[in-house]
């Protein structure tokens, strides 16, 4: 029988349960989402209530607020008769297998035959919370284990029970990886499963290193943060995240139920811990855990961090360690890796004995909680945000040194790993042409890392780059398809970037069927070379400067206007420039996380790479027989003039820069390469490229005067400064047309001319130029 | 030549744009109140009456297609006396009182129908479509700010504190809530029918009938405090909020203006002669001070002085132009809205001066008083005032 899931139920609507709701209507499932009774005149209070503050979640839960009200809502007493009709029911009720088997009692009547039960248990034995299912039900019972957030959190474990359908189990592998976007990982019924076991083990063992050493809480989170791959959070921060409190139940957890773990010592919550646990410092619920805001003289909230030696709270900055420094000058994360491990006295051996012990820790679960150790990596990866995992981090430092380094500590080193170094295998990881191979401890021998069939990674295909510069390269992906992937720094675009578009082109063009602009860097592209702008207009060398913006109009345009048809992926941040590119592409296949914004106020400009003629295309793409037309110009206008971002694909959608019926996202990052090409072979066959003409309404007049007395009203009531003023007024210059005294129908390249001329003269303004300075210093917008 | 009132009625005034009126048409608000008004004068054949004339400050979509005439038709069930729709803003419904009177005056006419109506639920603030003039969008886009902006230059200009406006505001709540129970508005008020069509929760069609008798606008829950936590709405900084500014509304209002002979031909007895009516104009960006012209013109007009007056419908668009009107003409602020403001009661833009003048004349007919003027100031750097002697 085919297996199919069209409704979802979540049974327990708390933080997880709620949030969950949403990310099964994020990836379109029709959902209820039922909670106990709690007040008899309103018996859907708890789900109600749950939805409502997820739309008030920032990061928001729902890639949509429209789709939070199509998520059903009821009760345990009144509604469980519709859990006929679904098809997977999550539980997601408090931690405690009394409860749940108390629910499972209660629900089990109203189940179908075919139905699909899980529990987003983090730790508690499916098998033993599986006993309570008649046997006919039994094998259609599992653990599906989602990360909060759920909508970001990548990683989805699931874990069969004795008596799981096979079909079912692979079924939600696959379900959960091409509908919802997750990384599914099987996992093995063992306590806390893999993410939780490994990831709270580690955070113990840091907390033990930082007792007895002499780094501060502070100092810790720098050399446990984006120095060695871990999130900016690094670990106290995500302790404050996560949960002091949380975080001690699941390691006692773990160390009541792995009484036999020769790494039990990783599972002990330090006295330091459980004090400020039972002061009730336990994280960001309760405002205070290793860091906290408080007011100082001035009444500003500033910073500060938690001292558990001394009982103190201490300032808090910024710290840059002045002893890491020639460690941040090394770009490569693995080759800064070995140079940590390497480094002599308090710093060297610190990283030795977390790093090492960390190694010694997942290398001893093999192959207690999983068989492969990709797994592992995957878990680490995707669920606690490390950039990579224990294994890869291993090879990168080199298996032999660190096994060299674990005898002189005097750490054990699992068995698998002598006899794997015995048969003269040193790495964890290898390539066969584009496969990926592990090391497996049970065969003693290398086996491929399985992955889906969509699954796609840029870097496994080096080999069929055929054009390539510094910042990009052109990739054949077979079946004529093209990709033109940026790599340039954070995928600014800049002249080699721009190149690299055009060059995709004209080999497109040439012998090719179609071009996708894709690539797999953290982000999509935070927009132009701004670095490049800015010493440009500081010599005011505005031939050259001319010359840039036109190239890049000319090359946004050629992606609408070329021969082949062009398809955009983009995904994480589109900011400026990139944003532009998304709206000249024929097609846009998106990663639902697409984070899409003309932001380029926030540096004194207007969009000036065919951004604020979109906008005003857009607009009146959308005017229709009858229309008063002010306000979706208006719209338009005001997000430039804002400098709003969308926060997913869907909302990308809602604000002009996808277009509806035509674009499609998928919650699945990894397999837009695959879905982008088959799009482009399908658009090729029937291609017919657009033809150009005056086919924009620009209002003019009719406009503009809404547009300055706009501004005017803003900066009077001081919601901007003059300067804003100055851009506000040209960008609505621009977006009409100009002051044409009625509506005119015009070609895009007038207005591109007029918004070159704009970007020009706003880049001879020297509050815009201070304005690009800080961002380049600073990262962040000034307000001048 | 004298020109009478014979007073009519308001609706209540409903919260726009989720108040009981929320789908009620403006032209159906002001039919039901016509054929109140002509209810309470039985004698009157409707066919004698010369004109009906509609003060609406948005003349477009549901209130476009001169309103007015569409009134005359569905509130008197005659296609014989004409409409006419009349925009001054705030004041339209008090300037087409003053119309009707100077038609009278003029010979022109013995029975006017005057008054006003504004539904701001279903219309945006301002209209469906705002094309200002270029360029003079560039040579003086003062003249072109909302009201809010006007709001905050006055309590800039002349230092009306945050805490004076709210606390304006807050006895604006508290005089209109007294009026509200001891019943002061029973006699100025029209219950108001509402038919609504709506879908339930299984989409299925539904008729319901609703009746409002009182005004939405009052709030016995409001607080200094409360007012105090409000967050500037037109400014950063700013001390303009929802709380100390008047509330966006629907409601309708109507008088009869008559000449003498009219009233012996039909054996009426008058309830106010009008006095005088005056316009001015001033800065755009001072709008709110527009009273600060217009009354010493209007009082000197109806050969009054200021002390003269009894009772003052001073329209609250704004606590901070309100207070400065009261300060810098030196009114006493106890006759000022003895029964509350817009800022309590609401402010259905066209209908509000004939709103208020409907109140003054009842009110003044309770403290058995004389004198009363109505006064508002009016967008884009008007003000306008009327006086009324009750008889």
């Amino acid at each position: 029988m085919k297996l199919e899931i069209k409704k979802v139920a979540i049974l327990g609507a708390g933080v997880m349960g709620a949030q969950l709701a949403c990310l099964m209507a994020n990836a379109g499932l029709n959902v209820l989402l039922l909670d106990r009774v709690v007040s008899e005149e309103d018996p859907d209070m708890l789900a109600r209530e749950a939805l409502k503050k997820c739309g008030k979640m920032k990061p928001a839960p729902s890639i949509s607020k429209d789709l939070i009200q199509t998520i059903g809502i009821g009760n345990f007493e009144d509604d469980l008769s519709k859990l006929k009709e679904v098809d997977w029911v999550i539980e997601a009720i408090v931690e405690n297998p009394k409860i749940k088997l108390a629910l499972y009692e209660k629900v089990l009547p109203y189940l179908s035959k075919t139905v699909i039960f899980s529990t987003n248990t983090s730790g508690i034995s499916i098998n033993s919370l599986a006993e309570l299912f008649p046997s006919s039900l039994r094998n259609r019972f599992c653990g599906t284990h989602f990360f909060n957030p759920p909508r970001y959190l990548k990683l989805l474990e699931i874990i069969p029970g004795k008596e799981t359908d096979e079909s079912l189990i692979k079924f939600l592998m696959e379900f959960g990886e091409s509908r919802l976007g997750k990384r599914t990982v099987l996992c093995k019924d063992t306590p806390a499963f893999i993410a939780n076991r490994i990831g709270v083990g580690a955070i113990m063992h840091v907390f033990q290193l930082w007792d007895k050493g002499n780094f501060t809480i502070s100092e810790m989170d720098v050399l446990t943060g984006p120095i060695i791959g871990r999130p900016k959070t690094a670990t106290f921060k995500t302790c404050d995240l996560v949960g002091l409190d949380t975080l001690a139940m699941v390691s006692d957890y773990l160390k009541e139920t792995c009484p036999a773990d020769s790494f039990k010592a990783y599972y002990e919550v330090p006295p330091f811990v459980r004090k400020m646990v039972s002061e009730g410092r336990i994280g960001d619920k309760a405002r205070k855990g290793f860091y906290q805001k408080v007011k100082d003289e001035k009444g500003k909230l500033v910073r500060k961090y938690y001292d558990p030696k001394t009982d103190s709270l201490l300032d808090w900055k910024k710290e840059k360690m002045t002893a890491l420094a020639d460690a941040y000058q090394i770009k490569n994360l693995k080759k800064r890796l070995g140079f940590l491990v390497d480094l002599g006295g308090d710093l060297g051996e610190f990283y030795r004995e977390m790093l090492y012990g960390t190694f010694a820790f997942v290398a001893d679960k093999i192959p207690e909680i999983a068989d492969d150790i990709y797994k592992v990596d995957d878990a680490l990866k995707t669920g606690f945000g490390w950039e990579i995992g224990p294994f890869e981090m291993w090879d990168a430092i080199g298996l032999e040194k660190v096994v060299k380094g674990m005898n002189t500590m005097n750490m054990p080193v699992a068995n698998w790993i002598v006899e794997m170094l015995k048969s003269g295998n040193t790495a964890f990881y290898k390539r066969e042409g584009i496969e990926s191979q592990q090391f497996s401890a049970l065969s003693n021998s290398y086996i491929p890392v399985p992955r889906h069939q969509l699954f796609f990674n840029l870097k496994d295909h080096k080999p069929s780059i055929i054009w390539k510069n510094d910042d990009c390269s052109i990739y054949d992906l077979g079946d004529g398809v093209l990709n033109c992937a940026f790599h340039s720094k954070m995928n600014t675009l800049g002249g080699e970037v721009l190149e690299g578009i055009n060059a995709g082109i004209d080999l497109a063009e040439g012998k090719y069927k179609a071009l996708l602009v894709a690539n797999q860097g953290q982000n999509f592209s935070v927009g132009a070379n701004l670095a490049m702008v800015f010493m440009l207009a500081l010599e005011q060398e505005w031939d050259e400067l001319d010359y840039a913006v036109s190239v890049f109009q000319k090359t946004t345009m050629r992606l609408r206007y070329s021969s082949i048809p062009t398809v955009i992926v983009p995904h994480g941040m589109c900011f400026g420039g990139g944003a532009e590119v998304i709206l000249h592409g024929d097609r846009v296949h998106a990663s639902s996380e697409s984070y899409i914004g003309l932001v380029e106020v926030g540096v004194g400009l207007i969009p000036g790479g065919g951004g604020t003629k979109e906008f005003s295309k857009v607009a009146s793409d959308n005017y229709y027989n009858g229309d008063i037309q002010l306000p979706q110009l208006k719209e338009k206008y005001l997000q430039i003039a804002m400098a709003k971002v969308a926060t997913s694909a869907q909302e990308g959608m809602d604000m002009g820069y996808l277009k509806k019926g035509r674009d499609s996202f998928a919650l699945q990052s990894d397999f837009l390469i695959p879905q982008a090409k088959d799009i482009a072979l399908g658009m090729a066959s029937s291609y017919i490229p657009p033809v150009e003409g005056k086919n924009i309404l620009a209002l003019g007049k009719q406009a503009l005067g809404m547009f300055m007395i706009g501004a005017d009203s803003m900066e009077f009531t001081n919601y901007i400064s003059t300067h804003d003023r100055l851009i506000a007024e040209k960008l609505g210059y621009v977006i009409c047309g100009g002051d044409l005294s009625r509506p005119t129908l015009v070609s895009e390249q007038y207005l591109l001319d007029l918004e070159k001329e704009t970007f020009l003269s706003l880049l001879g303004e020297e509050k815009t130029l201070q304005r690009i300075e800080h961002m380049l210093n600073t990262g962040k917008p000034l307000r001048n | 030549m004298n020109v009478y009132i014979l007073n009519g009625f308001r609706s209540p005034v409903g919260k726009a744009p989720r108040g009981m009126f929320r789908s009620l048409r403006p032209d159906d608000l002001a039919a039901q109140v016509v054929r109140g008004l002509m209810e309470k004068y039985p004698s009157i054949p409707k066919e004698e009456i010369e004109d009906c004339i509609v003060g609406n400050a948005t003349p477009e979509a549901e209130q476009g297609l001169n309103v007015g005439r569409m009134i005359s038709m569905m509130g008197l069930d005659t296609v014989r006396v004409p409409g006419m729709t009349v925009n001054r803003y705030c004041s339209s419904g008090l300037e087409t009182i003053a119309i009707a009177a100077a038609k009278i005056q003029a010979g022109m006419a013995d029975c006017i129908l005057a008054g006003g109506v504004e539904t701001m639920s279903p219309i945006p603030f301002g209209g469906w479509r705002v094309v200002p003039n270029y360029e003079v969008s560039t040579s003086h886009p003062d003249w072109y700010w909302g009201m809010g902006n006007t709001a905050e230059a006055v309590a800039q200009k002349y230092q009306v504190s945050r805490q004076d406006q709210d606390q304006f505001a807050f006895e604006s709540h508290k005089k209109a809530l007294a009026a509200q129970a001891s019943g002061r508005f029973d006699k100025d008020i029209l219950p108001i029918n509402i038919q609504e069509v709506y879908l339930d929760e299984q989409e299925r069609r539904q008729e319901k009938n609703y009746m409002l008798n009182r005004d939405e606008g009052p709030r016995a829950d409001t607080s200094l405090e409360a007012l105090a936590k409000l967050r500037p709405v037109f400014a950063a900084n700013g001390s303009v909020t929802a709380g100390n500014a008047s509330q966006t509304s629907d409601g309708a209002a109507f008088v009869l203006v008559v000449s003498e002979e009219f009233l012996k031909r039909h054996g009426l007895e008058p309830d106010a002669r009008f006095m005088s009516y005056h316009v001015s104009g001033l800065e755009p960006r001072y709008m709110g001070m527009g009273p600060m012209h217009a009354v010493p013109k209007a009082l000197e007009k109806a050969g009054l002085s200021q002390g003269d007056l009894s009772l003052i419908e001073l329209n609250e668009a704004f606590a901070s132009q309100s207070l400065a009107v009261i300060r810098e003409l030196e009114l006493n602020p106890e006759l000022v809205n003895v029964n509350g403001g817009a800022i309590a009661l609401g402010h259905p833009l066209g209908c509000t001066g004939c709103k208020l003048t409907v109140q003054i004349l009842n009110e003044l007919e309770k403290r058995n008083q004389k004198y009363g003027m109505v006064t508002m100031c009016v967008g884009t750097g008007q003000g306008a005032a009327g006086i009324f002697e009750k008889l």
